[in-house]
């Protein structure tokens, strides 16, 4: 077992610059803050091509990009928000909190942790350089052959390829990397039933990335073997079968949607209580719900594919009903947590509290798709892209934004502003609502997704104007956040070590926490040490007025 | 209840935007009356599926709302709340109740869905339906009748009411999808596999307008298509009528072709080959199509600077065909030439001097 060295090593007789410290780190706090910056960057790139999208959109005609640049457009949107923007946005708070929160030095395995980071800006760079060599990829983010064959489709395709198999290599690495950690670097009493519920999610979603991510870089190896060396496992034409990738590509694809959504529910879970002053309600239960989301993700894949005439229906609707269940039990337990708290809305909590009312509409529009007729109603209409939505802008982004509010002091010693959060906040929730909900009634009318244009004869063009403005909206919400940013940077590092009266390790040390980040840890009684610490095992005992100083006494 | 005069702003301006989108929409929260008896099966099954959504969503939103303003940290209330870790019972009702409301919707919905995918043994009629990049055939393998869409508004079904159809779906190059919207109904069109559906429609004269629902390429969303319906009586006399026509119309005539021959093929369906001609004014000319697309159909037609049709070459090239077109003479000028079936990205400068 490959044990972290502790030791800073001898004395430096030289200073390295800062940069060079960035390039070369392999402290899992920098490398959380790469990941998370890096993907902060793709998506503003993503968001600006969604808003070329939605201009194009606003209103009947081809006004900006003609149709094969618009499929470019959102084959580079929907690929680099799943790949390069959600998955390395979990996959860098995972970096940050896990061994903060189970009390470790560090990942278990540091260089392999910046192997798995570079390779994620050099596969978005070939992703995106198609633009500059004839095209960049067009086939959607699924690349159903035979369209993704290179009969009908360009060398863009190929650079999709070659990336998408770096980012899944990548996030095969971190995988390993998390499970590892998790299972071997716990500090002395955190027994697995102690652990953190976000560290649950992230062990969850690392099992369910190991298991489904070499399907899928399988499956686009196949892909670049058709299309450069007369490989036939996608064309009917050369006898391959097109069906065959659907179920690679959906097999990784539907647990990819969970490994997008239970770390933010991590999140959630971590935030909800501190800001409602109580535990997590039904803590077993909710590690319980996100085992059983992990395992059913496995056997529903086909419900993306009950218009192709190819899979047995019934089965397949069964199980998808069923993963409702867990979701639902996970929402009670969010409410009942909040249920006679003593609740503060400071930033984290309001991104929580929109995560909760908005996200619930992506575990409703997409349970109904459980049955297979009305899946054949509403299936690749604008229903699935209200739907993608409210799960990952509305789920997803809400929680990776209530956790930036909530680690931000942690990382850099210093509080975002609460006023430009409220804007922030406020803005991007009416964007998100205004942006996606009318996107129902255009499925129920029956626009398809993917159309570069609609006619004016089809009655679709007000509620598209309506969405266009909306995703303004939610572009100019993300203007305070960056500003919030550049501010507190520059601002005072005044927040402490527990700004949030805290529950989780990372908040029993500084901030931001020192190499190899404890100097000695509290003891592990329960899974909120911190709690125990400053109020006794279940005690009822009073909040204190301000934050509390962190009081660093205990064994270890 | 003490709320600040920010939060409750930001509160009534939430809820404000929210009443206003759920009341915009809630009569739009429904598909439209369905045209087919098997559509009208599927928006009976999405009403009752709509029931216990709208009343989980009210139901959750309204404890998150509720939590939100009722368990707000007063200030001055330095007190620790009850530190509740669980409730068994509590958990178990909310485990229990929602599996059984699943499993009942989806036996429900296990029905309905029997009752669409029913295919009845003798249909009245069958349609072959064959997707290319991008445009439709529709195809009546029982009349000898077969029509390839032309222009962006494609081809047209005609199909009868009150009867059984049964639809064949082919494709020879991608995958599509046949989508009409008002038989809230789609089915893959897939290469290499044959897809059937059945449809028995309600109102005869109305015309629906369908268009395909997978991406399959630049042309992708103008691949449109119109539904008309007619009575049975109708449809017989239209199918009579039809094939009639066919037979009166002249084969293409073989040979004695006037002028010089131009050279013309077409590889793919995103552009022709050549995509500049020349042909001398005053005088027919000759084009010869050849076309070696897998897939798809083409054909040669040529309009003026203003968008007017002036030649529109029949029959249609079928793939591996080469077709020859006899051109009326035309003026010394610059016209475009297109094919009629791809006429967005098929196109072409035509010089007559
Ligand atoms: C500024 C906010 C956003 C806007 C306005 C927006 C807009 C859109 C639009 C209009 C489409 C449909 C394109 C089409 O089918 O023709 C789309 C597709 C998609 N979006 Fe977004 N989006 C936004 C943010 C996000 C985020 C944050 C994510 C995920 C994290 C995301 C993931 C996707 C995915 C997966 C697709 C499907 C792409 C495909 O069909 O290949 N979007 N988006
Ligand atoms: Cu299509
Ligand atoms: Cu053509």
């Amino acid at each position: 077992m490959a044990t972290t060295v502790l030791a800073p090593g001898a004395t430096r007789t030289y200073r390295r610059s800062a940069l060079y410290e960035w390039l070369t780190t392999t402290d899992h706090k920098k490398i959380g803050i790469l990941y998370l910056t890096n993907s902060f960057l793709f998506f503003l790139l993503a968001g600006l091509l969604a808003l070329v999208i939605r201009s194009e959109l606003a209103v009947p005609g081809l006004q900006f990009v003609n149709s094969s640049t618009y499929n470019q457009l959102f084959t580079m949107h929907g690929t680099t928000m799943i790949f390069l923007v959600l998955m390395p946005f979990l996959a860098g708070l995972g970096n940050y909190a896990v061994p903060l929160q189970i009390g470790a030095a560090d990942m278990a395995f540091p260089r392999i942790n910046a192997l798995s980071f570079w390779m994620l800006p050099l596969g978005g760079i070939l992703m995106f350089s198609g633009f500059f060599f004839g095209g960049a990829a067009a086939e959607g983010w699924t690349s159903y052959s035979p369209l993704a064959q290179a009969k009908y489709s360009g060398s863009g395709t190929d650079l999709w390829i070659v990336a998408l198999l770096l980012i899944g290599t990548s996030s095969i690495l971190g995988s390993i990397n998390f499970l590892a950690t998790i299972f071997k670097l716990r500090a002395p009493g955190m027994t697995l039933l102690r652990m953190p519920v976000f560290v649950w999610t992230v062990m969850v979603t690392s099992l369910l990335i190991l298991l489904a991510t070499p399907v899928f870089t399988s499956g686009v190896f196949m892909l670049y073997i058709d299309r450069n060396f007369g490989g036939a496992f996608f064309d009917p034409a050369s006898g391959g079968n097109p069906i065959l990738w659907q179920n690679l590509f959906w097999f990784f694809g539907h647990p990819e949607v969970y490994i997008l959504i239970l770390p933010a529910m991590g999140v959630i879970s971590e935030v909800v209580p501190v800001f409602s002053r109580k535990p997590i309600f039904g803590y077993k239960a909710f590690i319980f719900a996100t085992l059983l989301i992990g395992g059913l993700g496995f056997s529903v894949w086909a419900h993306h594919m009950f218009t192709t005439g190819a899979v047995y229906l019934p089965f397949f609707s069964l199980t998808t009903s069923l993963i409702g269940v867990p979701t639902g039990i996970k929402f009670f337990n969010w409410i009942a947590t909040m249920w006679r708290g003593k609740i503060s809305f400071a930033t984290p909590m309001l991104f929580a509290v929109g995560f909760l009312s908005t996200f619930l509409v992506g575990g409703l529009d997409g349970a109904i798709l459980a049955s297979p007729p009305v899946d054949f109603a509403l299936h690749d209409t604008y229903w699935i892209v209200a739907h993608i939505h409210f799960v990952f802008f509305g789920g997803t982004m809400f929680g990776v934004f209530a956790a930036a509010y909530y680690w931000f002091p942690k990382m850099f010693g210093a509080r975002l502003d609460e006023g430009l959060g409220k804007i922030h906040f406020v803005l991007m929730l009416i964007g998100t609502w205004v942006t996606f909900f009318p996107m129902h009634l255009l499925g129920l009318e029956g626009m398809p997704r993917r159309i570069a244009d609609y006619s004016p004869a089809a009655g679709w063009t007000d509620l598209n104007t309506v969405e266009t403005i909306g995703s303004f909206i939610i572009a100019i919400s993300v203007l305070p956040f960056m500003w919030n940013v550049f501010v507190t940077l520059r601002g005072p590092r005044d927040a402490g070590d527990d700004p949030w009266d805290g529950y989780t390790l990372e908040w029993a040390t500084t901030s931001p926490p020192p190499p190899y980040n404890f100097d000695h840890l509290p003891p592990i009684r329960s899974e909120r040490p911190l709690f125990d610490l400053k109020y006794g095992h279940g005690a009822r005992r009073a909040l204190p007025s301000a934050s509390v100083a962190t009081t660093q006494e205990g064994a270890s | 209840m003490q709320l600040s005069p920010r939060v409750r702003s930001v509160v009534t301006v939430a809820g404000l935007a929210g009443a206003v989108l759920l009341l915009g929409g809630c009569s739009a929260l429904y598909p439209p009356n369905a045209a087919s008896s098997q559509g009208a099966d599927i928006r009976t099954l999405y009403s009752i599926f709509m029931v216990p959504m709208i009343a989980i969503f009210v139901l959750v939103e309204g404890l998150i709302v509720w939590s939100v303003l009722r368990y707000r940290r007063r200030k001055g209330d330095d007190e620790l709340p009850v530190q509740t870790h669980g409730n068994n019972l509590l958990e178990i009702t909310w485990t229990v109740l929602p599996t059984l409301l699943v499993l009942v919707l989806f036996f429900v919905s296990w029905q309905t869905l029997n009752k669409v995918d029913a295919e009845p043994a003798n249909p009245a009629v069958t349609v072959d339906v064959t997707g290319f990049q991008w445009q439709w055939t529709f195809a009546y393998p029982q009349y000898n009748l077969s029509y390839t869409g032309i222009g962006d508004q494609g081809p047209v079904l005609v199909l009868p009411v009150d009867e059984v159809i049964h639809v064949r779906l082919h494709s020879n190059d991608v995958i599509h999808s046949f989508y009409v919207p008002d038989f809230l109904f789609k089915r893959d069109v897939i290469p290499g596999q044959v897809n059937n559906f059945d449809l028995n429609l309600k109102d005869a004269g109305v015309t629906y307008t369908g268009q395909c629902a997978q991406l399959c390429g630049m042309g992708h969303y103008q691949m449109r298509f119109t539904v008309q319906t007619m009575t049975p009586a109708n449809f017989q006399a239209w199918v009579q009528a039809e094939q009639a026509k066919a037979k009166a119309t002249p084969a293409p005539a073989a040979g004695g072709q006037a002028g010089p021959t131009l050279q013309l093929s077409a590889s793919s369906t995103t552009s022709f080959d050549e995509t500049s001609l020349s042909a001398p004014a005053g005088q027919p000319f000759t084009v010869q199509l050849t076309n070696k697309t897998a897939g798809a159909p083409h054909n040669f037609s040529i309009k003026d600077a203003s968008g007017k049709v002036l030649f529109t070459g029949l029959p249609l090239a079928q793939p591996g065909q080469t077709v020859s077109y006899s051109v009326p003479a035309l003026p010394a000028g610059t016209y475009t030439f297109f094919c009629s079936v791809h006429p967005t990205n098929m196109t072409g400068t035509l010089t007559v001097k």
